[in-house]
C-alpha cells in the first residue's frame, strides 16, 4: 500500500510513519518528503490541492492527515451521525475537504479515490505519546475539562512531560516521540481506547479503499 | 562601543526612551536609552550600586556583534591568523573555522555534525591552507575526491554555517544582532535555524553549560514567525510610522489565542492584523 502523509512537523511525521506501520501490521509504503502545514488552519488550505495532487499526479493509495484539537470541540460519537456536521470541530472540517474535494474526481490511476485517514490528536499529539505512560491524559479527560472549564492540563504542559524542555531541538523532540511511540507500536489498544481521535485513525486506515 | 550623549547636550525633554535591565549578576543595574533631540537619541543614564558593576556590565556589553552575513565575502579565502571571531560579514569564516578546528576540535566535530545533519548531502568541511598564509573552505558532497569548493555552494549554506559557527561557538559573545536570519533557507529549514539561535539562548535545552547568549534577529518571513507561535513573548513587532519607530511585544497582544485560531501567525502578521506592516501612498 503506497501511503502519503500530512501532517505538522517532521516529529509528527516520524511518529505518524510508525503508527501507520504498526496498524497495518507490515511496513507501509510511505512517499519520501511528506506534506506539510503549518499548523490549523493551513492544514485545511492545503488539504484540497494535496488530495487533487495525490489523485491525478501519483497512484497514492492512501493520505493519513493528523493535526491537533487545540482548543477546538472535541470529535464525539454525536458527530458520526448521518449528515451531522459539526463546523469547528476539526475531525468533521477535514472529513469534509476530503468529501467536498474528490467528489467529482474521474478514476485515475485505477482508483475512484485517494483513501481517506483522518486522526485528531486532542488536545495535542504529544497527548498521545503520553498514553500509557501517564494515566492523567486522555480524550475523556481533556473533554471533562473543556466542560468544567478546568483543563486538567495545557498543551505547554505536556511537551514539558516529553522533552522535559519548553525548547527541544527537532532530533531531540523526534528521539523522545519515537520512544513513546514504541509502546504503541507494540500494543495499540490503549491509545485506541483512551483516545478516540486515534481510534478513528485506525478505523480509516483498515477500511478497503474505493477501486 | 557607540559614542555616547552627555546630558549637557539635551535640547529636549521627554520623548521616547528605552529601559535595559540585566540578569543577574546585574539585576541592580538599569540602563535607561533616551533622545538629546527629535532625531538622535543616544542619551545613556546608568544606575547601579556601584561603578564597578556597571564597568563590568559594560565589559560584557563590549562583547556585543551585530551579524549581516554577505555570501560573496564568506566565500573568499581568508588570512589564517584571522580566525579569532566571525566578522560582521562572515568574510572570514574559513580561518573562523580553521581556528576552530585547531583550538577547540571536540566544539568544530560537533557543527560539522550538525551542518551533515542539515545538509546531508554532503559529508564533511574541508579547510585548505595555501603557501600565502591563507584558508580557503570546501564541503565534502558524498564520498567523491571532489569536493565543492566555496565558489560552488549556494548562498543558504554559507548563511546557515555562520549562524552555526556562531551556534557552536564555545565562548560566544554576551549579546548577538543577526539580520534577516531567514535568508537563503528553506521555509522547512527554519525550525532548525531557530533551533540554533535558542542553543546560544537555552544553552541548557540543549545539553551546553555555558551563560545564556541574548540573541536578536531580525526577519521578515512569515514562515519564521510561525516558528515562535509557542513563544510569542520572543517576538518584538517593529511598526514604522515615518520618522517613528514603535515595538510591540506580541505576548501583549491579548487577543493573540483568538487570532491565532483564525490563521498562522505568519498569516495574520502579513495581514497586517499584528501591525508591522510598510506604510502604502
Amino acid at each position: 500500500m503506497k501511503v502519503a502523509l500530512l501532517s505538522e512537523s517532521p516529529a509528527d511525521e516520524a511518529v505518524l510513519h510508525v503508527l501507520v506501520d504498526a496498524i497495518l501490521g507490515a511496513p507501509a509504503q510511505i512517499t519520501p518528503a511528506g506534506f506539510r502545514a503549518r499548523g490549523w488552519p493551513n492544514v485545511l488550505q492545503v488539504l484540497p490541492a494535496v488530495i487533487r495532487h495525490l489523485h491525478f499526479n501519483t497512484d497514492v493509495d492512501t493520505l493519513v492527515v493528523t493535526c491537533d484539537s487545540d482548543d477546538s470541540p472535541v470529535h464525539t460519537h454525536a458527530h458520526e451521525a448521518p449528515q451531522y456536521y459539526h463546523p469547528h470541530c476539526r475531525m468533521c472540517q477535514l472529513r469534509a475537504v476530503f468529501r467536498q474535494t474528490s467528489k467529482r474526481f474521474p478514476i485515475a490511476h485505477g482508483r475512484l479515490k485517494v483513501q481517506r485517514v483522518v486522526g485528531v490528536a486532542v488536545p495535542a499529539l504529544e497527548a498521545w505519546l503520553l498514553c500509557g505512560r501517564d494515566n492523567d491524559v486522555s480524550e475523556e479527560a481533556w473533554i471533562n475539562g473543556q466542560q468544567t472549564g478546568r483543563l486538567p492540563y495545557t498543551r505547554a504542559e505536556l511537551k514539558f512531560r516529553i522533552y522535559q524542555t519548553e525548547r527541544p531541538s527537532l532530533p531531540h523532540e523526534i528521539e523522545c516521540a519515537l520512544r513513546e511511540t514504541e509502546r504503541h507500536r507494540r500494543d495499540l489498544r490503549r491509545l485506541e481506547y483512551d483516545f478516540p481521535g486515534f481510534a478513528a485513525l485506525m478505523k480509516d486506515l483498515k477500511s478497503p479503499p474505493q477501486h | 562601543m557607540l559614542p555616547l550623549a552627555e546630558a549637557s547636550a539635551v535640547t529636549r525633554d521627554g520623548g521616547p526612551e528605552i529601559t535595559i535591565a540585566f540578569d543577574a549578576p546585574h539585576a541592580g543595574v538599569t540602563a535607561r536609552l533616551g533622545c538629546v533631540s527629535d532625531v538622535v537619541c543616544d542619551l545613556l543614564r546608568v544606575e547601579s550600586p556601584s561603578p564597578a558593576e556597571w564597568y563590568e556590565v559594560k565589559a560584557r556589553l563590549g562583547t556585543m556583534r551585530s551579524y549581516a552575513f554577505d555570501h560573496e565575502a564568506m566565500a573568499a579565502s581568508a588570512l589564517t591568523t584571522a580566525g579569532a571571531g566571525l566578522a560582521s560579514n562572515g568574510a572570514n569564516l574559513p580561518a573562523v573555522l580553521a581556528a576552530r578546528q585547531r583550538n577547540a576540535p571536540a566544539e568544530f566535530a560537533r557543527l560539522e555534525a550538525e551542518l551533515v545533519r542539515l545538509l546531508p548531502e554532503f559529508t564533511g568541511i574541508l579547510l585548505k591552507e595555501d603557501y600565502g598564509g591563507r584558508v580557503s573552505l570546501a564541503l565534502r558532497i558524498g564520498s567523491s575526491e571532489a569536493p565543492v569548493t566555496a565558489d560552488n555552494l549556494s548562498q543558504g549554506v554559507f548563511y546557515l554555517l555562520g549562524i552555526l559557527v556562531l551556534s557552536f561557538d564555545p565562548a560566544p559573545p554576551a549579546v548577538v544582532c543577526i539580520e534577516e536570519i531567514d535568508r537563503g533557507i528553506h521555509p522547512r529549514m527554519l525550525r532548525e535555524v531557530r533551533d540554533a539561535l535558542y542553543r546560544l539562548s537555552y544553552p541548557v535545552s540543549f545539553g551546553e553549560t555555558r551563560a545564556p547568549v541574548q540573541v536578536i534577529a531580525t526577519t521578515h518571513s512569515p514562515y519564521m514567525l510561525d516558528q515562535f507561535r509557542d513563544h510569542p513573548e520572543e517576538v518584538v513587532i517593529t511598526q514604522k510610522l515615518r520618522h517613528e519607530a514603535r515595538f510591540e511585544r506580541l505576548s501583549d497582544r491579548v487577543d493573540l489565542p483568538e487570532l491565532l485560531r483564525e490563521g498562522t501567525l505568519g498569516d495574520m502578521w502579513f495581514s497586517g492584523v499584528l501591525g508591522g506592516v510598510p506604510e502604502e501612498r
